[in-house]
């Protein structure tokens, strides 16, 4: 820790002008969250945790205010840097795993190697990183719908984790497992951030919260506990 | 090491192969349509041309345009004299010099009347200039041959008799008995002589009965080598045209060029038809290409949240329109072979100038042209699928 926070939210505000009039998701938040720390961002439907985690997540810039990535600030940054950012500072697990159907899981892994050095991966780091997260090898050759959602999330992982990004984004990762699928899945995480690396989460689910070491409560577009 | 988002391109062309295949077809029409009628056009270039040089190497000389003076009779002193002759056997050198007689005139053949150009010449020079196709050409004094279209008009045969000039009750007009019909020359009558529509009398017939001893109304020069053209030309016309113009020297040259350009037009015309086939091929590559980009919505807000570049995105697409246009080009190709050879053979009957470089060249430029089409109606897709928001893209299901 050198005193600069990892992720910085200045007085954040986010509105989308619909027909029906304003509608303010993010209300003046600020709130900052450290390297290393297991976060998890609750709140009930509405509360603005999707628009907080697409700004989080670089996909969005906020209507109003500041955010600072890794000691940028994302809404001075052109179109290109903020796809370089995603691919090299975030890594994303979706709930709903969203691999890419026409590429093997060892391809989908593979993927955002090839995005940053701009060719095949030779030095079997997206082999290595599959292993890592207990992906069976035998099964790299198959496409995302040959795979158990348990399989598919590991890929998610994986293919997350390929670029060593500093932050893992995990919306509802374990919304669409079973139990004990979920479990395992959650002890990776666990296991992630303890060797260093900064973990924010959604969830809906108190058991699945509990993992965090801080819960950021969402209500109405405001941070009522944190 | 292969590009990834060409896999990507490759596997999505496979996984809706059918409607890949079927939005190639209208390529493969296009690119068949666009070779089939450019070799047309072309091969037709090569046939007229091939057949208007054959009589490139005459060079016809005849009087310059009579300035008769006020009053006097218009044809008196028009052709060209002994003098003016013997000065063009000196520039013309080594060729050969043909003088002709012509007149247009009136003629018999039984009960029917013509009309036609009787040619006088020297028998010698006959088949130098023409094709005698059956019969012999002429031996005895009041001999002819005929020009293939009056033979056919009249029905004429060997022996039959032609009298020749107006009738006129007073006078027995003179004949001439037909010992040799001339082949069909068509288009290639480039020696200023159309005799097609001629009876051929020898010189001596033709002076007996139209006078004109030491006047020609055209002299032809027949080149023993077509690239000296121009210096010969230059030759008689310092020699003879020394003061003042007498005579006009000219060849078939400038004919041929404008008939070229004339068919040059046509092919180029022909060829915008095919092109609109071309058209609507990109039509359905466009429609293929939107359906492609709005089925994998989701696929593309995925690549684009985990860091892939717009220009990425973009040239996946673009890889994906230019595999249509491979396939559609290359099967195009081969066909436009085979169609194009059908074509050019049922319609110019004619196929040996098919496989030269000006001919078959339309088979890689259509082939280039169909898939230069299907990038460019891949370009908007592409464009579409790169400038989704990410977000969007990814709720999209």
């Amino acid at each position: 820790m050198n005193g600069i926070p990892l992720i910085r939210l200045a007085d954040v505000s986010k509105v989308y002008h619909l027909e029906s009039g304003d509608f303010t998701a993010l209300n003046h938040i600020s709130l900052d969250i450290n390297e290393g720390e297991f976060v998890a961002l609750m709140g009930p439907s509405g509360s603005g945790k999707s628009t907080m985690m697409n700004q989080l997540g670089i996909l969005d810039v906020p209507t109003t205010g500041e955010i600072f990535i890794a000691g940028k600030n994302v809404a001075g940054m052109t179109n290109l840097e903020r796809t370089h950012m995603r691919r090299d500072v975030i890594g994303y697990i979706f709930q709903k795993f969203y691999l890419i159907p026409l590429l093997s899981a060892y391809e989908n892994v593979e993927y955002p190697l090839i995005l940053k050095y701009k060719k095949r991966d030779t030095t079997g780091r997206a082999s290595g990183v599959l292993k890592s997260v207990g992906f069976d090898q035998e099964m790299s050759a198959h496409r995302p719908n040959q795979l158990s959602g348990g399989q598919q999330q590991r890929v998610a992982i994986a293919r997350a984790l390929v670029n060593d990004p500093k932050i893992l984004l995990c919306d509802e990762p374990t919304g669409n497992l079973d139990r004990k699928t979920g479990f395992q899945i959650m002890d990776i995480l666990v296991n992630l951030n303890k060797e260093g690396k900064t973990v924010i989460l959604v969830t809906h689910d108190p058991k699945i919260a509990e993992y965090a070491q801080r819960t950021i409560q969402l209500e109405d577009g405001k941070v009522v506990a944190s | 090491m292969r590009d990834i988002f060409f896999d990507l391109s490759v596997r999505s062309v496979r996984l809706n192969f059918l409607r890949s295949l079927l939005a190639s077809i209208g390529i493969v029409i296009g690119v068949v349509a666009i070779s089939s009628m450019g070799m047309l056009g072309t091969n037709m270039q090569l046939l007229v041309k091939d057949q208007l040089t054959t009589g490139i190497n005459t060079i016809a000389i005849t009087p310059d345009v009579v300035r008769a003076e006020p009053g006097s009779p218009v044809n008196s002193n028009t052709g060209i004299t002994d003098i003016q002759l013997r000065d063009i056997r000196d520039a013309a050198g080594i060729n050969e010099v043909i003088p002709i007689d012509r007149t247009n005139t009136q003629f018999s053949i039984g009960d029917s009347d013509g009309r036609g150009s009787i040619y006088g010449l020297d028998p010698v020079d006959i088949k130098n200039i023409m094709n005698v196709s059956e019969g012999s050409t002429l031996r005895g004094e009041s001999d002819a041959i005929v020009g293939a279209t009056i033979a056919n008009r009249f029905n004429l045969k060997i022996g039959t008799r032609i009298k020749i000039g107006e009738p006129n009750v007073s006078v027995t007009r003179p004949v001439v008995r037909v010992v040799g019909i001339l082949s069909s020359v068509g288009l290639s009558s480039s020696n200023g002589i159309n005799s097609d529509n001629a009876i051929i009398v020898s010189d001596t017939w033709y002076t007996s009965e139209f006078g004109g001893g030491n006047m020609y109304d055209q002299v032809n020069i027949n080149l023993k080598d077509v690239s000296t053209l121009t210096e010969v030309e230059d030759a008689i016309d310092k020699k003879v045209n020394r003061n003042k113009e007498v005579v006009r020297i000219s060849d078939s040259s400038s004919r041929i060029t404008s008939v070229s350009s004339t068919l040059s037009s046509l092919t180029t015309f022909i060829l915008a038809i095919g092109s609109i086939s071309l058209l609507v091929a990109a039509t359905s590559i466009f429609n293929v290409m939107m359906m492609s980009v709005s089925e994998r919505v989701q696929e593309i807000g995925i690549l684009l949240s985990i860091g892939t570049e717009k220009g990425e995105i973009r040239r996946m697409f673009l890889y994906e329109a230019l595999i249509l246009g491979i396939i559609g080009g290359v099967i195009g190709g081969i066909m436009s072979v085979i169609i194009g050879y059908s074509v050019v053979s049922a319609m110019i009957g004619n196929t040996s100038y098919f496989f030269l470089p000006e001919s078959i060249i339309y088979i890689p430029a259509g082939m280039l042209i169909g898939m230069i089409v299907c990038l460019i109606s891949g370009l908007y897709p592409a464009w579409r699928a790169s400038n989704m928001d990410p977000i969007d893209a990814l709720r999209n299901e």
